[in-house]
Order: C-alpha cells, then sequence, then structure tokens
C-alpha cells in the first residue's frame, strides 16, 4: 500500500459516509448539504486520480451549481424541515436490492481486476483535454450543447406559472402548455358561460355586451 | 478559384440553402420566395455550364473527385461524404439545374395564388437538392442517401393538394412502390460493399473503387448478379420500368410543373443515372444485361401502348414517360451506355417542355381531358409550336432531339445483335414498332388539343411570359441538344467523349468472345456500314460518332407518316363520337384496364396485407369448417344429443368457467403488482438487472 | 495505485444512490441519489482511463466523464421543473403519492 493508495482510502471513506448520510438523514436539508459534501469528496477522488480538469469541473457544476439548485428545490418545494418520516414503506426492497447490488458488483470487479497490478497515475493535461474536445469530440460536444439548450428551455417551459395561478390546486387541474387562452381569461369568461344557457344554440356569446 | 469543377459541391448546396432560405423567411419577400428559388437556381445553372463547358472541352475528362470522412466507422472502413465529377455528373447537372430552373421560372405564373405557394416553392428546392446530392455522389451510400431524399420529396410533391384523398393515395402509392425497390437497393448496394471489403480498401462504397475492383475481375460473379440485380430492383421502381410502374401515372396527382421536374429531371433519371453510374460493374455480366435488356424492352412497349387509350394528357405523357424510360434501360442493357445517357439527357427537355406545355393547357381550360380541349391553336399559338416541338421530338422526327437519340439506342440494340445476343433485335425491331406507337398516340394527342373546335367552357388565352418563356428555350433544346452526338458532331468533342469516364473507355464485355464478333445473321443493313469503335475487333463500350444509316431513317419516315396519317384520319377533324382505340375489343379492354396491374397490386398486395387474417379466418370458416361440420354434424348428431349432458354441460361448461374464474382469480392478484409505486418498479428493474448481470457473469 | 480502490468506491455510491431511489419518499431527494448514481460512474471512467491506458490520445475516459456531467446538469435542470410542476398540481412532493398509473 503506497501513500498514494492511504490518501485515497482517506477520500473515499470521507466520500462514502457523506453518501451514506445523504441518502440516510432524516432532516432533508442536511441530505443536501451531505450531497454537497458528497460531491466535493469526488472531486477529490479526482484530484488523487490525477484529473484535475475534471476535478475542477465537478466542483464548479456539482458542488457550485446542482447542489444549490436542490437546495432551492427543496426551499421552492416547502419541504418540511426537522425529523419526519423520509422514508417511504421500500426501505426494506432498497437495502436488500442496493446491497445484493453491491455485493455481486463487488464480487465480479474483485475477480476481474483483482489481478491488475498496480500502476503509476498518470493522467492527460488540460491541452490534451482542450485537443481531445475540438478533434475527435467536435460534434459530441456541439450536440451537448444543443442538449443544454433544449434542457433550458423545456425546464423554464415546466415550471413556468402561469399568471393567475396558485401553489395549490385540485387535483383534476390539467397542464396548460400555454398554447390556450390563460386562466384570468378562462375565469372572465365563465360568467359569460352561465348566460349562456339562454341563448339560441349556434349564437356567440358576448360576455362583454350583457 | 482554379476551375469550376472544384466548384461543384456548390451545385447541390445551392438549392439546399434556397429551400432553407425559402421555408424560413420566404413569407415576408414579395414573391413569396420564389425570386430566392429562381436566383440560387441561376447561379447553380451557371456553376454547372462552366463545369459542362470544362469538362466537355477535355474530351474524356479526368474525374475530379474530392471526399471527406464523415466518420470512422470502426471495422477499418470509412464512410465518405464526397463528390466525383466526370462528364456524366456535369451533364446530369446541365440537365437538373436546366430543367429545374425552367419549372421553378414556370411555377411563378402556374401556382400563383395558391395558398402554400412559399412551401410548394421551399419543396421545389429540396427535391432539385436532393436529385444533385444523387448525382455529385461518389460513394453508394451517399447515393443511396440522395435516392431516399428524392422518394421523400416526390411523396411531399405529389400529395401536395393534400386536401384530396385521391392525391393522399397518389402520394402513398408512389411512396410505398418505390419503396419496395429500395430495399433492393440497399441490400444490392450492402452486397456489392461486401464483395468490395474482401478487396481489402477502407471505403468499400466508393464508386470509382467498384468499378476498377469490377472491371479487374476482383469481385466475384455472384457478387456482381446480385448486387446489381438488387440495386436494380431499385431502378426498376424508382424509373417506373413494368411491373413497378403503377405509381409514375399516378403521380401525376401533383401539380403540373412538378410532374415536369420527376418526369424530366429529379425522380425516374435517377434509376437510369445509377445503372450509368455503375455500368462498369453490371458490364461484367450478361445475366443482368439481359435481365435489364428484358425488363426495359417489355416496358417501352408495353408502356407505350398504355398512352393510346388515356384521355387524361397528362397520363399520355405519363405513360410517354414509362415507355421511354424503357428505351433508357433497354439501351443499358444492350450495351448502349452513351445512347442510354443521351436518351436521358434530350428526353429530359422535351418532356420536361411536354409537361409544362400540357400545364399551360390545362391552365387555359381548366381540364386535365382531351376532350375538353381542342382548337388551341388559334387560341394559344405559342403553347401550340413548342408543344409540336416536344411531340416531334417525342416520337424521334429526323432532325430533333428525340431522332439523333433514340436512334442510337436502336443502333446500340443492332450492334449488340451482331454480338450474337437476341436481345440486341429484340431492341432493335421491338423499338421501332414502340416508335410507331409514340407517334400515334402523340399525333392523337396534338389533333385532339389544337385542330377541330374548341370544346371546352372557357375561352382560352395564351398565359403569360413565365411560362411561354421556359417552354421556347426548352423547344430550342429539345432540337438542338441532339446535334451534340449526331453524324453533324465533331469526332473528338462530342456527346460521348463528354460523358465517358477512362472506366468506360477501358472497359469491355468480359462474357464477349472476340471471335463472336462475326456472327451477323439477325444484323440489318444498318449494322453493315458500321466498324466497331475499339481497335483489333474488340466490342468496346463507346461506339463512335454515329453515321447516318439511310435504311433506318427510311423506316422511321415510313413509320412516322403512317402513324401520323393514321392519327389524322381518325381525329384530324375533331374528337369522333367513338374513339378508335377505345374500339378494339378485348385489347382495349386491357390497356384500360392497364394489363390489370393495379388491380393486381390491389387484389394481392394490398388487400392481403389489410386483411390476410380475416381473409384467411372466413375462408376456413366458410369453406373448411363448414363443409367438416355440414358432413361430420349430421352423422354425429344423435351421438352428440346424448353425450350432451355429460360433456357439455359438466367437461366444456366446467372447463370454460374454470378458467375464467381463474383468469380472473389470478388478475386479481397480479393486478396489485401494477401499485402505480415508482420506487417499487425501479427495485424490480434494479432486481432483474441483478439476475442478469449473474447470468452473463456465469455465461462466461 | 490498485484499480480495485475506486471501482469499489464507485460501485459503493452507485449502490447508495440504488438505495436513496427506492426509499426516499420526498421527489428531491430521489432526484438527489439519481445524481449520486450518474456522478458515480464518473469515477470507474476516470481511473480506467488514468490507471489502464493513461497514453490513449482522445481521451476518452475524461471526455465521456465530461459529458456526462453535462448530461446530469440537463437532468437535473429537467428533473427540478418537473418536480415543481409536481408540486404546483398535487401540492406534494412525496413519489408515493403520485400514484395515477396504478390499477
Amino acid at each position: 500500500m503506497t501513500g498514494h493508495d492511504a490518501v485515497f482510502l482517506l477520500v473515499a471513506l470521507f466520500t462514502g459516509g457523506a453518501a451514506l448520510l445523504t441518502v440516510t438523514s432524516k432532516n432533508l436539508f442536511h441530505a443536501a448539504l451531505f450531497l454537497a459534501a458528497t460531491l466535493a469528496g469526488i472531486a477529490g477522488v479526482f484530484l488523487v486520480l490525477r484529473a484535475d480538469f475534471l476535478a475542477l469541473v465537478q466542483l464548479v457544476v456539482y458542488v457550485g451549481a446542482v447542489a444549490v439548485l436542490f437546495l432551492f428545490g427543496l426551499m421552492v418545494t416547502r419541504a418540511p424541515i426537522g425529523r419526519e418520516a423520509l422514508d417511504g414503506q421500500n426501505r426494506g426492497l432498497a437495502l436488500a436490492v442496493s446491497g445484493t447490488l453491491f455485493v455481486v458488483l463487488s464480487g465480479l470487479i474483485i475477480q476481474s481486476f483483482g489481478g491488475v497490478r498496480a500502476a503509476e497515475v498518470t493522467g492527460p493535461g488540460i491541452r490534451e483535454i482542450g485537443i481531445a474536445i475540438f478533434a475527435h469530440w467536435v460534434l459530441p460536444f456541439e450536440l451537448l450543447s444543443m442538449l443544454l439548450l433544449a434542457a433550458l428551455i423545456g425546464a423554464i417551459l415546466l415550471a413556468r406559472r402561469e399568471s393567475g395561478e396558485s401553489g395549490e390546486e385540485s387535483v383534476e387541474r390539467r397542464i396548460d402548455f400555454g398554447d390556450e387562452p390563460s386562466t384570468e381569461a378562462g375565469a372572465q369568461a365563465l360568467p359569460a358561460a352561465d348566460t349562456a344557457g339562454e341563448l339560441p344554440a349556434g349564437e356567440p356569446v358576448a360576455g362583454g355586451e350583457r | 478559384m482554379n476551375s469550376w469543377v472544384e466548384l461543384a459541391w456548390l451545385v447541390p448546396v445551392l438549392p439546399l440553402a434556397s429551400a432553407v432560405a425559402i421555408a424560413s423567411f420566404g413569407k415576408n419577400l414579395p414573391g413569396k420566395g420564389s425570386e430566392i428559388g429562381v436566383l440560387t437556381l441561376v447561379a447553380a445553372f451557371v456553376v454547372s455550364i462552366g463545369i459542362a463547358w470544362e469538362t466537355f472541352s477535355a474530351g474524356t475528362p479526368e474525374p475530379f473527385e474530392r471526399a471527406v470522412d464523415w466518420s470512422p466507422l470502426g471495422g477499418g472502413f470509412v464512410f465518405e461524404l464526397g463528390m466525383l465529377v466526370d462528364g456524366l455528373t456535369a451533364m446530369m447537372f446541365l440537365l437538373v439545374t436546366t430543367v429545374s430552373l425552367m419549372v421553378h421560372i414556370y411555377s411563378r405564373e402556374y401556382m400563383k395564388g395558391e395558398p402554400r405557394f412559399t412551401y410548394f416553392y421551399a419543396m421545389l428546392s429540396l427535391f432539385t437538392f436532393s436529385m444533385l446530392v444523387l448525382v455529385i455522389s461518389n460513394n453508394t451510400l451517399q447515393a443511396v442517401i440522395g435516392w431516399e431524399l428524392v422518394g421523400l420529396c416526390s411523396y411531399l410533391l405529389i400529395g401536395f393538394y393534400w386536401e384530396e384523398k385521391s392525391n393522399q393515395d397518389a402520394a402513398n402509392k408512389a411512396f410505398l412502390t418505390t419503396k419496395f425497390g429500395d430495399v433492393g437497393l440497399v441490400v444490392g448496394v450492402i452486397v456489392l460493399s461486401a464483395g468490395m471489403f474482401g478487396t481489402g480498401t477502407s471505403t468499400p462504397f466508393n464508386i470509382q473503387e467498384t468499378n476498377a475492383a469490377a472491371m479487374a475481375g476482383e469481385l466475384s460473379t455472384g457478387t456482381i448478379v446480385l448486387g446489381m440485380l438488387l440495386i436494380f430492383l431499385g431502378c426498376v421502381s424508382k424509373s417506373g420500368q413494368m411491373p413497378l410502374h403503377v405509381w409514375l401515372p399516378d403521380a401525376m396527382a401533383g401539380p403540373t410543373p412538378v410532374s415536369a421536374l420527376i418526369h424530366a429531371a429529379t425522380m425516374v433519371t435517377a434509376g437510369i443515372f445509377l445503372l450509368a453510374r455503375l455500368f462498369p460493374v453490371l458490364a461484367q455480366s450478361a445475366t443482368v444485361m439481359a435481365v435489364i435488356a428484358i425488363v426495359g424492352v417489355i416496358t417501352l412497349f408495353f408502356g407505350g401502348l398504355l398512352a393510346l387509350v388515356q384521355d387524361d394528357l397528362k397520363k399520355v405523357l405519363a405513360y410517354s414517360t414509362v415507355s421511354q424510360l424503357g428505351y433508357m434501360i433497354a439501351a443499358i442493357g444492350v450495351g448502349g451506355y452513351t445512347a442510354s445517357i443521351f436518351h436521358l439527357f434530350t428526353h429530359g427537355f422535351f418532356k420536361a417542355l411536354l409537361f409544362l406545355g400540357a400545364g399551360s393547357l390545362i391552365h387555359a381550360v381548366h381540364s386535365n381531358n382531351m376532350s375538353d380541349m381542342g382548337g388551341m391553336r388559334r387560341a394559344m399559338p405559342h403553347t401550340f409550336w413548342t408543344f409540336i416541338v416536344g411531340s416531334l421530338a417525342l416520337a424521334g422526327f429526323p432532325l430533333t432531339a428525340g431522332f439523333f437519340s433514340k436512334d442510337e439506342i436502336l443502333i446500340a440494340g443492332d450492334l449488340w445483335a451482331g454480338q450474337g445476343f437476341a436481345t440486341g433485335s429484340l431492341v432493335y425491331w421491338v423499338g421501332l414498332a414502340a416508335a410507331f406507337v409514340t407517334t400515334f398516340y402523340m399525333a392523337r394527342a396534338c389533333f385532339l388539343i389544337f385542330a377541330g373546335e374548341n370544346r371546352s367552357h372557357h375561352a382560352p388565352h395564351e398565359s403569360g411570359p413565365q411560362m411561354v418563356g421556359p417552354l421556347m428555350l426548352l423547344a430550342v433544346l429539345s432540337i438542338a441538344s441532339g446535334y451534340l452526338l449526331s453524324p453533324f458532331s465533331s469526332q473528338e468533342f462530342n456527346f460521348e467523349n463528354w460523358t465517358a469516364t477512362p472506366f468506360v473507355e477501358d472497359a469491355t464485355y468480359p462474357f464477349l468472345d472476340a471471335g463472336t464478333a462475326a456472327g451477323g445473321d439477325t444484323v440489318v443493313a444498318a449494322a453493315s456500314s458500321l466498324t466497331l469503335a475499339a481497335e483489333g475487333g474488340e466490342f468496346s463500350i463507346l461506339h463512335g460518332v454515329p453515321t447516318w444509316h439511310p435504311d433506318l431513317l427510311a423506316i422511321v419516315l415510313a413509320l412516322f407518316s403512317i402513324a401520323v396519317f393514321l392519327a389524322w384520319r381518325f381525329y384530324g377533324k375533331g374528337l369522333p363520337e367513338r374513339d378508335p382505340t377505345l374500339q378494339m375489343g378485348a385489347f382495349s379492354r386491357v390497356l384500360v384496364a392497364k394489363y390489370g396491374f393495379d388491380d393486381f397490386g390491389y387484389r394481392f398486395v394490398v388487400v392481403p396485407v389489410r386483411d390476410t387474417f380475416a381473409k384467411w379466418a372466413s375462408w376456413s370458416s366458410n369453406v373448411v369448417l363448414d363443409g367438416i361440420v355440414a358432413s361430420v354434424g349430421r352423422g354425429t348428431k344423435t351421438a352428440a344429443m346424448t353425450t350432451y349432458r355429460v360433456l357439455d354441460q359438466r367437461v366444456i361448461d366446467g372447463g370454460v368457467n374454470g378458467a375464467a374464474f381463474s383468469a380472473a382469480w389470478w388478475s386479481n392478484r397480479l393486478k396489485r403488482i401494477q401499485s402505480g409505486d415508482v420506487q417499487r418498479y425501479a427495485g424490480a428493474l434494479v432486481a432483474g438487472t441483478i439476475v442478469l448481470i449473474l447470468a452473463f457473469a456465469a455465461a462466461r | 495505485m490498485s484499480l480495485t480502490g475506486p471501482l469499489l468506491l464507485a460501485t459503493f455510491l452507485f449502490c447508495v444512490g440504488v438505495y436513496g431511489v427506492i426509499a426516499r419518499r420526498n421527489a428531491v431527494l430521489v432526484l438527489m441519489s439519481i445524481e449520486l448514481m450518474l456522478i458515480s460512474v464518473n469515477i470507474n471512467l476516470v481511473a480506467f482511463q488514468n490507471l489502464l491506458f493513461p497514453t490513449e490520445v482522445a481521451v476518452s475516459g475524461h471526455l465521456f466523464a465530461l459529458f456526462i456531467v453535462g448530461v446530469a446538469a440537463a437532468e437535473a435542470g429537467v428533473g427540478l421543473a418537473i418536480i415543481f410542476n409536481m408540486f404546483r398540481n398535487r401540492a406534494s412532493v412525496n413519489v408515493d403519492d403520485v400514484d395515477l398509473m396504478r390499477w
């Protein structure tokens, strides 16, 4: 066991522990913070593995952006603060399945890679990564930018609140994507529709004139 | 800029840019996008002329090939995206851009006031682009892409007036029929490329390499025969050969300029072009050539006959296209490489002219039917004389373009017969007979339209300059283009040297012994005046500049006069009470029924696919079960009555009810699995994954 | 440095993520667990690249990891938007409340 391995072991213990706390913590906000810690720990793993650029990306994108996004998500959805039944009735199933998966996979990994001789860790520099992105991987890279754009638009479209909507609504309310007139206009039209019963069929309802 | 040839990529890119531009902001322009289409087509046309001039003045030009690696597919081969520019490409460029430009200009007036005018122009440009992609491609895979794009655009344009169900059906029919052949094409391309893999190349789809490998004998006979026959299946469907020609007349549902584009330049020529591209490959096999020749001969004759009984002017022209395409295919099959593409070239011009002229007539009388026309000579003088020029060229009247190209095909057949192939004389004689038929139906159409009294309910008037202008230009081309390969053209600069590639120049027919060239019982007199172009008596693919054939000229003129005279007798006085072509008893009935192909297709393809099971079930229940039950039932009736209580009430009812009860019981239990709890589903998913992992691990 | 260490860590994180996805009620926590599963794969990719194929010119392992980061970010954005919508329509973000697709 080299010094390198020792450092890795420390970082791995930190990361694994934080991950475990993420999924077991009784407090939602603590869980999100533990997730941030896990992500930072993974950045540390990248550093140990000599993937400096990825570690930076990991810190900026995940710890900086995604973790904060989750915190926002928790706040906006009015997550109950404090201890609560955060786990469903599926805990037994989850334990069984994930435990089995871990045992099976780690057994297979040790069987397959246990014999691989320890090697010196060398990583590509940022220069090599840059060349690879813009020489070999231009097309996937551009596709990824398209994907992010699509996700951006999609997220806005999904999360956009129509004017006149409030947080709590009935279960039956259908999802409105903006093609229909907004609920404000609908609310105005409703009383007109009530009076429409007296009108002969087929005549346009002119709510404003009545 | 060093040369025009290097700009060849512009030719397809310009129409694409035009299509995109029209689609994105064409609606806001004063011309509603049509000006973009016309202008870019003019630019593409200029580039095509430059390329044509450069390749033409070079004798047999060296092919100019440029390609980029589109993607490394692994397995050691590369999919190229590239261009191959030689005389054949230049010729197709010139044809496609000219006809497309004419159609673009023409449609400005013809389609005026259409609600989907801009969409129409975008599609028109896209259609042109698709065909040019096919033409420029240096590998078969890219050609397939262009081919499919052509099919898609034709579908969209044939169904342009999609409000009517019949037009939708026509579009679907065209798409499905050609798609049937496309399957053959794709498989054929794969077969050829698989053969190319054996030669160790990294670009197995490259056309030039395929040609070279085939000529060097590196491809096995099985590969060539199977691959080329499958590719030919694609050409049969795309180029409207029997029996897959059925979509072509129905494709008349589209606007007339689209018909002109489809029939002259962009769609049906694709198959001929592809065969010409791969000619050195198919020249390796006598079987392939014989099959191609026979299909072509059948189509050129029987397709032409169908035109006799049509009243719809566009359908007459459609069947004439089928017939003329048959000529081209047949020419390929009898070694008439140059003859075939020369006919493709000239036919493009005069068929575009005829269709656009027909459009002009239809525009004036608001009807497709010739029985609604009549007397148009006075009302539409320009349309009249241009249409007559087109008809003369189509009928092969001497000194028109159609005459030179069609004679070239007949002589190619004659030369082939001189090599001892029966298909050669078949092409020669059937071709002559079909020329008679062609003359007759075109004369019939001309008399019905232009002679006699006006039978329409409108006062027809001549179309505007944007429609008449293209007609006149195409009329000039319908005559002039023939002189590129005629006894008048020079030995050095002619159509043959222009479109020949070095491969075609060097290629010979390996199945031909140099010694068999002598046998010539079936050779008509014309052959004696011909000398084989290649030295040493080897039968070369190129035939050299044609000479005059007085005997053939005499036959053609005689047939022409007889046909025109007959047509004048029947139709010269206007529409006869009883159309003689419909008075020939069974013959007419067969023609009107289109040989029953459509019916056949409906009965044996559509119906079985639609309700195979229903038919089978009803047949089995009506015939088989009824029969069995009727005979056996009577005998077993008494026995059945006695066992009724035991068997039916107890066993069968019990069984049936039991099955139902158990099903209900089980479904009540099983439905609980569908708890709607995503997390349980996720757990099940992972559990399944674990099982799979274990299974794979155990299998190793 | 031995290869099994990072691989086992990645496996552990993945399985923790699986546990979270199945056991947690709050949809945001489920999404966080999914992120955990996604990111754990990156450790594998980087480890394979830097320990087994350090000289590969295309740097596929790192680039795949980068792409996964991008995809995961997109997924988090869209996922949270869906959760907001769910919250707005049902006033709850508990996944076991959303069982319209049951029998």
